[in-house]
């Protein structure tokens, strides 16, 4: 693979653990997506940080689950 | 907030050492064929080839191949079905794009005789799953063929062509290696093909960083295929579509998958870094947005499946203008129009 197989190693970790922690937060990720969903329909018009809100709820969860599976030990 | 670099679709690699800039993407074959007629005047430059064999190398080269190769052993399978339902046996026979040989496993010796497997992935080769047909094995891109004119009796192609640059070119490159009376079956992913993570990404992208960069590769619409199978210069071709539906836990999941199999994003104009939040968020719209009861996201592969005919003198060919002996308007009375017919005959 490319240059670094450290830094690869690592970043791939991180990735690989995404979905156990978005899991977590199923009720955030919902609102999130309800948001986003509802500016499709007609008449709505989706602008940047139109959901800024619950995407802020969304991602305190996700760093909170993060910090709570570190400190769980991988 | 760190930026990651992102690996899944959108990755890019430096060029190898030692090629100048301007020959990434040129291909330098010794190519024993001219085809007639050079570079359609069109001719477009989207993928970067050498970084997409080298995906297709690190997807070959994986612990565990098998893992990721459901959809390719599926449409390989249905391809070799279709292989099946002609009534012909093909002495010789060229699969483009072969992977690791999906078609050629399900075919048997008496339809078809040697089989060639052209790849551009050395490592797909390398492990081709096991036939009982002879088979070579052959480095070579799609668009520039190292065959002689009317070589094969079969061409087949298996869910690699939509990675081609010039796709007029390379069916023009198949039609050629055919032989009269040569047919060309196809399978490419159409324009339906993952629009679920496609409009995740977009609207994600937009709502988070206010504009969106493509991340699912451009297909081909139904009716341009049949044009440019017509365009050529083959007979007699169908295009049928068909959809497969895999369900995955979540879209990380979909992605890991989509790069086992080496389908990452290898346009030009990719973006470089998906930022973390974004995916985070393309994840939670595409499960909100699309989600299946027991909690698990669709993904949809819509497959065409083409199959054109070199022309031959003993292939039917479209009457004459002016020899018709019945009309239209009779097409109530076919029946007893066909009876007439099997009495006077």
């Amino acid at each position: 693979m490319s240059g670094n197989a450290a830094v690869w190693g690592r970043v791939r970790s991180r990735l690989r653990a995404f979905p156990e922690r978005l899991s977590a937060c199923g009720a955030e990720a919902a609102a999130y997506g309800r948001c986003v969903q509802a500016s499709t329909a007609p008449g709505g018009r989706l602008r940047k940080d139109l959901c800024a809100q619950e995407f802020e709820a969304l991602r305190s969860c996700f760093l909170a689950a993060a910090k709570k599976t570190q400190k769980g030990g991988h | 907030m760190l930026r990651l670099t992102r690996v899944w679709l959108l990755w890019r690699r430096p060029p190898a050492a030692g090629v100048p800039a301007k020959n990434l993407g040129l291909r330098k074959v010794a190519s024993g064929v001219s085809p007639p007629g050079s570079a359609s005047p069109r001719a477009v430059n989207i993928f970067d080839r050498d970084l997409k064999r080298k995906q297709k190398n690190w997807a070959a080269r994986q612990p565990e191949p098998r893992k990721f190769d459901y959809l390719k052993e599926e449409v390989g399978s249905r391809i070799a079905d279709r292989v099946y339902d002609i009534a012909r046996d093909f002495p010789l026979a060229l699969d483009l794009g072969c992977g690791r040989g999906y078609i050629a496993q399900h075919l048997n010796k008496e339809t078809v005789g040697k089989f060639f497997q052209a790849d551009i992935a050395e490592n797909a080769l390398k492990n081709t799953l096991e036939t009982e047909i002879p088979t070579v094995s052959v480095l070579a891109d799609e668009e520039f063929l190292p065959f002689r004119e009317n070589t094969f009796d079969l061409v087949v192609s298996s869910l690699s062509l939509h990675w081609v640059n010039d796709l007029p070119r390379a069916l023009e490159q198949i039609r050629y290696v055919l032989k009269p009376d040569g047919v060309f079956l196809g399978a490419m992913f159409g324009g339906d093909t993952l629009y679920e993570l496609r409009c995740s990404l977009q609207l994600a992208e937009t709502e988070r960083e206010g504009g969106f960069s493509p991340h699912v590769s451009p297909f081909t619409a139904v009716n341009d295929l049949g044009h440019l199978l017509g365009r050529a210069g083959f007979n007699t071709l169908t295009v049928d579509t068909d959809e497969i539906q895999v369900n995955y836990p979540g879209m990380f999941e979909l992605m890991e998958d989509l790069q086992g199999m080496g389908e990452s994003n290898c346009a030009w104009n990719r973006k470089a870094l998906l930022h973390r939040n974004t995916m985070l968020a393309a994840a939670a719209v595409y499960g909100e947005m699309y989600r299946n009861e027991d909690g698990s996201v669709p993904a949809t592969y819509q497959i065409y499946y083409m199959i054109g005919w070199k022309y031959h003198d003993s292939q039917a060919r479209p009457a004459e203008r002016g020899s018709a002996t019945v009309s239209f308007g009779e097409l109530g009375k076919i029946n007893s129009l066909m009876s007439q017919e099997k009495k006077s005959q």
